[in-house]
């Protein structure tokens, strides 16, 4: 079995990135028979995907899928797992790096077991990061009610070491004194499933995101929706939690664009024709519109493509959405050329979605770890240095694109292991 | 849609544009950003997305037929939002360089003011006109003695005779430049009204009225000349609104020159006829610097130098910043305009310092300018000046009870 700094035999992966990628190239590495340690920076594993509602186009939870990978992972004495944990420092060469991380306290030992006591007792409020800020949590919060570990964790900027809690633990689970701890690991070779961010959706001026409550990102859709969302998956508006009667969809904001992002991000517009379906089971009659460039469906999403664009009530327009006003009831008022017919088309709605694309996470980080980038930021994996990356640290992709490169990136770290 | 068209698309055409500034044309992936984002752009049928897949199409007759090309005023907020990059602004800019081409009558001296390559041309014959005309003229090349010049200043530029009702000089001044302005006056006269029938055949239908000169002239391009020299349509920019600081100037210092053209014309070559010996005189000479009227010249110069000056620096600033490409179309007029700027005022300085060579030669220079700035007006960017004129007129027409009767109409 693996100790604290290094593998029995030499030889050991390290995966950056404990999203449904990193995952699986850990997994997929450890069943073969490799050492692995992946690391995650969140207080959980599953990344972009645990905050979803549905994946398409089979329209399952997300817990279809992690919960497996959670199962595998626990089950594996090869993988050592580290959540709260980020890269600090990179030295050495193919086949033997020495990896520098630090762990950031989590002030929650293993005697958790997630009871939620200790929250009850606490007084202080966070913004909740993994509903993108659209609720609170108690400082001492539990992630999400899939979160693995199933441990809670103390947001250390929003508590005031009042000390409830910690009468409130039957458990002896709350140490207020852990502090960061600074460790290296020796690896052959490093897997960077670092994933991606939103693209801010402030740098796009002319959709005017904050002008109004009604302008929200896909990502911020995908939790409404969620079970364990700021709505208990109510769709409603955020600020009045008013019921939306009308939809708005703008497509490739920021991507494709070479003021934001010059790629095209490849999930959006299924995302969007996904997020419809959301729409419909609880609005059956809202009118949608969808302002797009080109609908991406590849492949065999072009099936579910056509099932969404058979709905009578959703109208796709192919133009651009440039300019977004927002009006005195709430709703806003979305601007583009609808560049079939050559007029200008004004749409209301109550609620605007902006499909935001993928920033990967490396663009800023990659080039301090000597990472070969390309100019946007995704990793190129390189053989001859041992660094490989998946998901979407490697290309924007859906989520089967990401888990089989993921497997090509597992494969290829064990060749350079050996 | 079940309408089909058979698209020809003209390759030469696209070459041009290709070469004129508008090389972008070929990135627009039409998704309309820019006809949003264009401050100009009206609700129905909007610019410049349309334009942008006709020029990549070839389909040239259109665009030279479409009144929303000169619409434009290249605000550049199209460009500066793309996302691909395509440069709509700068693509109608190269559609507008054509059309002057191609509504420019003669032809050959269109073609001829259409790229850099005939730039040694354009300087050649103004330079060979005047320069032949000097020498023979003046008896040789004589340059004033310094009292002389005092006296008279460019007054005997092209010789003096003893004729009384008119002066060897205006004689030639007006040999050269009355059929240079007639000539340009004729041609954009023939390329606006070729392209006004091209515009209104491109509406189609049968109309049954059409407006009368007066109506034409009261409804239509007064309107537009007023809102012109507002510069309403400038002053909606973003992106490249600081122009408005350097076009308001460099026009009202045009009108200026050409008020004091006038008065200089009335004052010399007519009343001075019908006055006594010295007033005659003191008109014959160079204006007085106290004289009101030299005042606003000087203004005017200066303002036209400063005008200019702000263009040609915006210009630079768009061509760094934004990739803006640089063109003879553009740089022509800045350059032109600059050199009437810089040689006049040269010209009068010198005068005033009082070296006759100098002045000379600068006041030569100064007329081969104006010379190419009126001979060369309806080919180059200083046609816009007609053009789009003309366009915003026919915009109004368009939206016309001629074109589209409040009864009974669409």
């Amino acid at each position: 079995m693996t100790d604290e700094r290094s593998t029995p035999v030499a030889g050991g992966v390290l995966v950056v990135g404990g999203g449904i990628s990193g995952l699986t190239a850990a997994l997929e590495a450890a069943e073969v028979g490799k050492d692995v340690f992946i690391i995650e920076k969140n207080p959980y594993l599953g990344g972009r995907v645990a905050q979803l509602n549905q994946y398409f186009p089979k329209l399952c939870p997300p817990s279809c899928g992690l919960e497996i990978n959670f199962k595998r992972l626990k089950n594996n004495r090869r993988i050592r797992m580290y959540t709260l944990t980020e890269v600090k420092s990179v030295s050495g060469s193919a086949g033997n790096y020495q990896v520098t991380l630090e762990t950031k306290p989590r002030f929650v030992n293993s005697n958790c077991t997630a009871c939620g006591a200790c929250a009850e007792a606490c007084p202080e409020e966070r913004a909740n990061a993994f509903n993108l800020g659209m609720d609170k949590t108690k400082a001492i919060y539990k992630s999400h009610d899939m979160a693995f570990p199933m441990r809670y964790v103390i947001d250390a900027d929003a508590c005031t070491k009042c000390g409830k809690c910690i009468e409130a633990c039957a458990y002896q689970a709350i140490e207020m004194d852990m502090a960061a701890k600074t460790f290296t690991l020796d690896v052959a070779s490093i897997v960077w499933a670092t994933g991606w961010n939103p693209y801010d959706a402030t740098k796009m001026t002319n959709l005017k995101y904050g002008s109004s409550n009604a302008i929200i990102t896909n990502m911020m859709m995908e939790r409404l929706a969620a079970p364990g969302g700021p709505t208990d998956g109510k769709i409603l508006r955020p600020g009045d939690n008013k019921e939306p009667a009308s939809f708005a969809f703008v497509q490739c904001a920021g991507s494709r664009d070479e003021n934001h992002l010059e790629y095209c991000s490849f999930i959006c517009c299924m995302a969007t024709l996904k997020q419809i379906t959301y729409i419909r089971e609880q609005y059956p009659e809202a009118p949608v519109t969808v302002f797009y460039i080109d609908l991406r469906s590849p492949g065999k999403y072009e099936k579910f493509r056509e099932k969404l664009m058979a709905d009578p009530k959703v109208t796709f327009i192919k133009g651009k959405v440039a300019d977004i006003i927002a009006e005195a009831d709430g709703g806003v008022t979305l601007v583009a050329e609808n560049a079939v017919t050559g007029d200008k088309v004004r749409v209301k709605a109550d609620l605007a979605v902006l499909a935001t694309g993928m920033e990967p996470t490396a663009k800023s980080l990659g080039a301090q770890f000597g990472l070969s980038m390309d100019k946007s930021g995704f990793i190129i994996a390189d053989e001859a240095t041992a660094m490989f990356s998946a998901g979407c640290a490697k290309k924007a992709a859906d989520v089967v694109t990401s888990t089989q490169n993921s497997t090509a990136a597992a494969l290829k770290a064990i060749q350079a292991s050996r | 849609m079940s309408v089909s068209m058979r698209v020809e698309p003209d390759l030469d055409f696209i070459k041009y544009l290709k070469s004129a500034g508008g090389d972008s044309v070929k990135k627009c992936y039409q998704c309309a950003t820019c006809s949003v984002v264009c401050p100009l752009s009206a609700d129905g049928k909007p610019f410049p997305r349309k334009e942008m897949i006709w020029a990549q199409w070839g389909l040239k007759d259109r665009l030279i037929a479409d009144p929303d090309v000169l619409l434009c005023h290249q605000c550049g907020d199209c460009t500066a939002n793309c996302p691909r990059g395509a440069k709509p602004g700068d693509v109608l800019g190269a559609i507008r360089a054509y059309a002057y081409t191609c509504y420019g009558f003669p032809q050959g001296l269109a073609k001829m003011c259409s790229s850099g390559k005939g730039l040694p041309m354009m300087i050649l014959i103004p330079v060979v006109l005047i320069g032949v005309l000097f020498a023979l003229a003046n008896g040789g090349m004589h340059l004033p003695s310094v009292e002389e010049f005092k006296e008279v200043g460019f007054g005997h530029f092209f010789g003096h005779w003893d004729f009384f009702w008119l002066t060897k000089n205006v004689f030639f001044i007006d040999l050269i430049f009355v059929p240079a302005f007639l000539f340009a006056a004729f041609a954009s006269f023939k390329g606006a009204k070729a392209m006004w029938d091209k515009m209104s055949e491109s509406l189609g239908g049968n109309r049954e009225f059409r407006p009368s000169v007066v109506q034409f002239v009261v409804e239509f391009l007064a309107p537009a000349v007023v809102e012109t020299l507002q510069h309403k349509r400038f002053n909606q920019c973003g992106t490249n609104q600081n122009r408005v600081k350097g076009h308001l100037p460099l026009v009202l210092a045009f009108l200026a020159l050409l008020f004091v053209t006038g008065y200089s014309f009335l004052s010399k070559d007519v009343v001075s006829l019908f006055v006594g010996e010295e007033l005659r005189a003191y008109l014959h000479g160079p204006i007085p610097m106290a004289n009101p009227v030299k005042l606003l010249a000087n203004i005017g110069a200066i303002a036209l130098i400063i005008g200019v000056g702000i263009l040609w620096a915006n210009r630079s600033q768009a061509e760094e910043e934004q990739g803006t490409t640089a063109t003879f179309y553009d740089w022509f007029l800045i350059g032109e305009i600059m050199a009437v700027g810089i040689t006049g005022l040269g010209a009068e300085l010198i005068r005033l310092l009082g070296i006759p060579s100098l002045a000379y030669f600068l006041y030569f220079l100064h007329l081969v300018s104006i010379f190419m700035l009126f001979l060369y007006m309806p080919y180059t960017k200083f046609a816009h000046l007609v053009y789009r004129t003309v366009a915003m007129a026919f915009e109004r027409y368009r939206q016309s009870a001629f074109v589209s009767p409040a009864v009974g109409g669409k």
